[in-house]
């Protein structure tokens, strides 16, 4: 006899939901459908982040040559760049020809050359104002200084305007709201993937007739929480991909500042496309219990599908105003929150006590169609042929 | 007296209809030890139901399956190895896989279930073919694996609808092979087939069913015991019609001057041949064995008159 481990070589019998589960598991991650879906996810999400890393201009830093007795201003530049909002790197040049040289040649976007008092910058294109203005903002303080100020005069005297915004900076500028924008359509595409990857996965084994071979071994309810575990994980699986490359493309490019590709909205909508997930694959699989063919599928699950495409159209009828009472009353609806809620925690701050209610509602909705769902899918499963009524199955 | 509870699978009194139509009406029979049943009847008998309610898959409205003596429960009916009449594996999965993961289902460890499996597709010739798609192997070879993940997990008893059905001749032999070696390590055996040559040729009893009714279940010998005797007898120089007014006796088939008689239960045979020897020289007298073809004719007619 040999002793109990639980060594993947599989000493011991697993629990069916186990098995089913890790077959899903094992045929999806193997389908060219999986992999393909990845990459194709995967490289739309950097791009879709590269372009607006550059749309916002932020990818790069302004660098700034100082040539001579210019070189005194860096650091001041460097401390009055910053406080503006502009990100700069400063650099010595040693001659003026070579540093021209940088600059026609796009290595170097500034170059200031003369004495820290009377400074003068050549560039190739337009100089952002800001730097701009840090220039002259230096330069004036190194006057000052000639002009035997102590620095703390100077700074006070140069002390900017403090302005206190009455509206403090939304986060619905456009890219937020792109961004926002884009995530939801994942979101979307990824539940309806893989709700429908339930579907199919159901229809399947009524279509192959191996689930009479299933059922002979497994309860109906436990066949089906295995399917939904199953290619929920996978699912899960892809999303992390997608999310951790998502959030490697952030920290490369500098755009950090958008609040909508931040750590913590894409953990939210990995936990919404969770409940969303198994809200539409319990749903999904319900109702694909009812037919026997795969080409049936697709209009058994019809009341499902405009369900999930009025989520998508809510959430552009929502999304300019993330905070009004459309976009707060859809959100909070089982059908409509995992995408909906998603998208408006990344455009805008969600009280808490909205998400909270979202989430209770939705996780309750579950827990009932889970039943439902388990309840037909046992009586309809071994019903092959014509299409099974709700009624009957409901019934049994 | 007490003894131990048989060794037989017993189908006590089940009963199922749908709707209106009655598939399977009060049938009981059992299947012993180390016995292969065939179980022959017309399409819509109720032989698939009933396979289907042993199975578990199907509740019965009425009756009961017990296997030593207990009704089943699902961890016995994991121990049955099943092959339902729509004959379905996974299309898309790997053929040695796809039987590890029938054994795992069937209560078998990982490293049992591989093992075995392995162990049956090289049975099968398809140790080349492993890790081929099931969708890629061809009709016979898919049958095969069909049967392979009936066995796999070493089942305690074997329940098969038509498992001969779109068989070639040569997979007939593997699969009655199979059958004969699993009876004999001591499973019940029970398979519906419409085979009727094959059913008697390999198995020890015989169930038939029609209208969800049994009309006569036991060996073929008992099958025949039950039945009415045959005889040939060849009289060239009789007359049509001579045996007319012999009670009890029918003329069943003519072949030139052979003539074939079914006597009802209890008429001797002699009354016959001396009504023939009556009329003329008797060339031949024959005593006819009814196949299980013939019986299975009489038993049904018999139901419907």
């Amino acid at each position: 006899m040999t002793l109990p481990s639980r060594s993947p070589g599989g000493r011991r019998p697993l629990p069916a939901v186990v098995l089913v589960a890790r077959r899903e598991i094992r045929v999806r991650l193997r389908s060219r459908v999986f992999v393909g879906g990845t990459i194709l996810m995967t490289a739309l999400v950097v791009i879709g982040i590269v372009a607006a890393s550059l749309l916002a201009g932020r990818t790069t830093p302004v660098r700034v040559g100082f040539n001579d007795g210019s070189q005194a201003l860096e650091r001041t530049f460097t401390a009055t760049a910053t406080a503006l909002g502009a990100n700069v790197t400063v650099s010595d040049v040693a001659d003026i020809a070579t540093g021209e040289a940088q600059v026609t040649a796009g290595m170097l976007d500034v170059l200031v050359t003369g004495s820290a008092t009377a400074p003068t910058a050549v560039a190739k294109a337009a100089v952002p104002p800001t730097v701009e203005s840090a220039l002259s903002l230096a330069a004036e303080a190194a006057r000052l200084s000639d002009a035997g100020l102590s620095p703390a005069a100077i700074t006070s005297a140069m002390a900017l305007v403090p302005i206190q915004l009455l509206q403090p900076p939304d986060a619905k500028d456009t890219q937020n709201l792109l961004a926002s924008l884009a995530l939801g359509i994942l979101l979307w595409i990824a539940l309806g993937q893989y709700g429908n990857m339930v579907a199919q996965g159901v229809v399947e084994e009524k279509a192959t007739r191996i689930m009479e071979i299933l059922l002979a071994t497994i309860r109906p309810t436990r066949l089906l929480a295995g399917k939904v575990i199953g290619i929920g994980l996978v699912g899960l699986l892809q999303l992390t991909i997608v999310g951790a490359a998502a959030l490697i493309a952030v920290r490369l490019t500098n755009v950090v500042t958008i609040p909508a590709l931040g750590v913590t909205s894409i953990l939210a909508d990995i936990f919404w496309f969770l409940i969303g997930f198994l809200f539409y694959a319990t749903a999904y699989s319900a109702v694909a219990s009812l037919v026997s063919r795969q080409e049936e599928v697709q209009s058994a699950v019809a009341p499902i599908s405009i369900l999930q495409i009025t989520g998508y159209l809510l959430m552009y009828a929502a999304l300019p105003n993330p905070s009004g009472p459309l976009a707060t009353v859809a959100s909070l609806l089982p059908p409509f929150a995992p995408i909906l809620m998603a998208v408006r925690m990344a455009a805008s701050d969600v009280p808490v006590w909205q998400v909270g209610l979202a989430a209770a509602l939705a996780v309750a909705s579950i827990v009932g169609l889970t039943w439902l769902a388990g309840r037909m899918y046992a009586n309809a499963a071994l019903r092959v042929g014509t299409r099974v009524r709700f009624k009957d199955a409901f019934r049994g | 007296m007490t003894t131990a509870p048989q060794r037989q699978l017993e189908i006590d009194g089940i009963s199922k209809r749908y709707g209106q139509t009655v598939a399977v009406q009060d049938l009981t029979f059992q299947i012993r030890a180390g016995e292969l049943f065939g179980f022959v009847g017309r399409n819509g008998a109720g032989k698939t139901t009933t396979m289907r309610v042993v199975l578990g898959v199907l509740a019965p409205d009425a009756g009961a399956v017990r296997w030593l003596g207990q009704p089943l429960t699902l961890e016995t009916r994991r121990r049955i190895g099943y092959m339902p009449e729509e004959r379905g594996l996974y299309p898309k999965m790997r053929v040695a896989e796809q039987l590890a993961y029938l054994g795992e289902l069937h209560g078998m460890t990982g490293v049992d279930a591989r093992e075995a499996s392995g162990r049956w597709v090289e049975r099968f010739g398809l140790a080349d073919r492993r890790d081929a798609e099931l969708q890629a192997l061809s009709l016979g070879n898919q049958q095969r694996i069909q049967l392979a993940a009936a066995l796999v997990f070493g089942p305690d008893m074997l329940v098969l609808d038509e498992p001969f059905a779109g068989l070639d001749p040569v997979a007939v032999d593997v699969m009655s092979g199979v059958l004969r070696e699993q009876a004999q390590a001591g499973l019940p055996v029970i398979f519906s087939s419409h085979e009727l040559e094959l059913v008697e040729r390999l198995c020890d009893r015989v169930g038939i069913i029609d209208h969800g009714r049994m009309l006569a279940c036991g060996t073929v010998a008992e099958l025949r015991a039950g039945g009415r005797e045959r005889r040939w007898l060849d009289v060239p120089g009789a007359p049509d019609g001579w045996e007319t007014g012999l009670p009890g006796v029918r003329l069943v088939q003519t072949d030139g001057s052979r003539r074939l008689f079914e006597l009802d239960p209890g008429v001797d045979d002699q009354v016959l041949l001396q009504a023939g020897l009556a009329t003329g020289p008797v060339r031949e007298f024959e005593r006819v064995e009814p196949s299980l073809g013939e019986l299975f004719r009489t038993v049904i007619g018999e139901a419907a008159a």
